[in-house]
This record gives C-alpha cells, structure tokens and sequence, in this order.
C-alpha cells in the first residue's frame, strides 16, 4: 500500500495517544559523520542536535579563514558544538518554528549564564581588529542568533557555550512551535578536552 | 486478540518510523513568505570573470542561493541544484548561487569536487547578503518574474525534486 494511504490509517491510533506522540525525548550517541559524541532532543516536530567539536578542528577552521592562532585559540577553547536545529513537522502538522539563543540558559556548577552569540562575538573582534574577512566567515559559520524556521526549514552552525575544555552543563532550550512555549533540558553535555597529541618521537 | 493487540503495535510502530524527524526532511518544502518584498538589485563579479546583475533577469524566475565552501548543508544541495539548472535552463527559472566571502581561487577548486555550471556571483565583502533578511547558510529565495521575493528555504533541499521543479516552473509568467 502506498505510504500516502497508510500514513492517515496509522495516524488514528496515535491520536489517542498524545503523550506519546508529542513527547520529547533526548538521544546521546556517536554522530555517523563527525564521529563525535552528540546529544539530540527531538519529537515529531522538531531536532536540536549538537556535536562535539575539538579545540583542534575549530582552530584549525579558523587559522584557514584569516585568524591568528591567538584568535582561534579563543574560540577554540570556548566549548564549540555542530549545531543543527530543524523544524520537521511538514509530514505531522505544518506549523513555524521560533527561537532566540537569549532565552536558552547554560547550567554549570550551580550558575546559570547565557551563550555567547553573534552580537557579542561581533564587539569582540572589533575590539581586537580582526580583519573583515575573517569577522565575516566567523560570522556565517556561527549559529543564528534567533530564526523561524518553516516546515522543512534547518540550520547548521557552530554555538558556543563560552566554558573551559571538558566542562559538563545542562541546556535549558527554549522554542515557540504550534502556539505554544517549550521547555527542555539536555542533560550532561560534554565540551571536548584540548588534547593535543605530542609528534611521535618527541618524548 | 492478540492479533489485534499485534497489529496494532505494529501500526504504531510504523506511524513512528513514518513520522521520525530523518523521514520528516525527506519532504522538500518551498514554503511562501507571509510578506513577498521586493527583491534588493545586486552588481557582482562572478567566479568566471562576469558581472551579475539581478535586474537584467527580471521576467523570469530567480532562485538565489546563499552559500559557502566550508558549509556542510551548503554542499550537500549543489549537485541537486546542478541537476535542477539542467533541468530548467533555458525555460526561465534561472540559479544565481551566491558565494559569500570567498575568492575565485577557494570556488575555483570547491568545483573541482562539486561540478557547478550555473551563475556563481562572489559576494566577497558581505553587502548583498546583509541586503536579505538572511539569518544562515544556506539560505534561497525565490524572485518572481515581477522583481518580488515569494519564497525562502532555509537549510538545504534536494532541488531536483519533481514538486520543487513544478512548483518553479509554475511560478514563470
């Protein structure tokens, strides 16, 4: 039978079942492409996912892009994760999806802080002179500071958690999708180590 | 009984499989803006030495693309949006993929990898993005033929799907 006619079939139970179907889980696992730990929170009308990043992979990016290794040592030592947040709710029920990075909130040892976004990233390098070129691929390569995504709307980018190599937060992420407010913890999210290995045959 | 209590899971199961969010992005949508805006004109260089200008399209259909080399989602559209030109060239739906700040020479060799026939127009100091309301790569929108900005997809799309194609081709005059 064609997935177009199976589908509403199959449907009708999960109506029934509301807690089920809207629940919103987190999954944590080895991401196929980067090989990373990641940590996802999904339900039927949306993913968050984000990828550890080495200290390394973020220097190295941003060396090629015009930073000097002091610059891309800041970064690289701020706790950077592959984000991907995606509005999937165009096969369930079509509705927008909103956030704003400001109403998430980091959890580190008893303290709540906020990400460190764009805008503040953008004095930043200001501050220091970082040539336009460089401020504009950093810019890009960040994670939106705030979007509404449509059904079959997502973003890739990198965010940053603004602590030392190797900390574990909590996330409170907040979004808008289908009239409603949600509220949601990833627990237990790893920034990478700075582990850099010495060359063989220097010890 | 049991039957039906195995059916049933079953059934459910399979809602779930159907509804999981890796199945969910395989629908490809082209959603419309709530407020088309007129389209901003650019002048760019092109990675092949030409100049771009958007208004010399006007009265066709133009999907510009905001992209970059180093964007995972970015690459994973253009050999779709290659087989999409093929597709459509000619027939008045035209590709402009906008490069944002990079050189000939980072394009150049990115080609080399992912072939591109279309119009690569070189944004390399940031103004046109910064023109549209554009918040992260890849972003496209589509331009009517009247100069107006219809639609915006956010993320990347497999642009050589048949109901992408027809609804590009239904937009032409």
């Amino acid at each position: 039978m064609p997935r177009s006619l199976l589908k509403p079939l199959l449907i009708l139970p999960g109506l029934f079942i509301p807690g089920l179907v809207m629940a919103t889980d987190v999954q944590t696992g080895v991401d196929a492409e980067a090989q990373l730990p990641y940590w996802e929170l999904r339900n039927r009308e949306m993913s968050l996912r984000l990828v550890q990043r080495l200290p390394d992979q973020s220097r190295a990016f941003f060396q090629a892009r015009g930073f000097s290794s002091e610059h891309a040592d800041l970064i690289a030592r701020s706790c950077v994760f592959q984000t991907v947040f995606k509005n999937t709710s165009n096969l369930t029920t079509p509705s927008p999806l909103e956030y704003h990075l400001h109403d998430w909130t980091v959890h580190y040892k008893g303290t709540q802080r906020k990400m460190k976004v764009r805008e503040d990233w953008k004095q930043e390098w200001q501050k220091r002179g970082l040539p336009m070129a460089a401020q504009l691929a950093f810019e890009w390569a960040l994670y939106p500071t705030e979007q509404v995504y449509q059904p079959g709307d997502y973003n890739w980018g990198m965010s940053v958690f603004n602590l030392e190599p190797g900390s574990v937060f909590d996330l409170e992420v907040v979004w808008q999708q289908s009239g409603k407010q949600h509220t949601a913890t990833i627990k237990g999210v790893e920034c990478a180590a700075d582990v850099t290995l010495a060359p063989r045959g220097s010890e | 009984m049991r039957l039906v209590s195995r059916n049933f899971f079953l059934g459910l199961l399979l809602l779930l499989s159907l509804d999981s969010p890796a199945l969910a992005t395989d629908k490809q949508t082209l959603p419309t803006l709530a407020t088309p805006f007129a389209a901003v004109d650019f002048e760019l260089d092109g990675e092949d030495g030409r100049t771009y200008r958007l208004s010399d399209y006007r009265g066709q259909v133009v999907l510009i693309n905001f992209w970059a080399t180093w964007c995972p989602p970015c690459r994973y559209e253009m050999p779709s949006l290659e087989r999409l030109w093929q597709q459509v060239k000619g027939k008045g739906v035209v590709i402009l993929a906008i490069n944002v700040g990079e050189d000939e020479d980072t394009i150049f060799e990115f080609m080399g990898q992912y072939p591109m026939t279309f119009p690569l127009p070189m944004d390399q100091d940031g103004k046109v993005i910064k023109a549209y309301p554009v918040m992260g790569l890849p972003t496209s929108y589509i331009i009517s033929p009247q100069g107006q900005v219809t639609h915006r997809a956010v993320g990347s799309r497999e642009w050589d799907d048949a109901g992408l194609i027809e609804q590009l081709m239904s937009m032409r005059k």
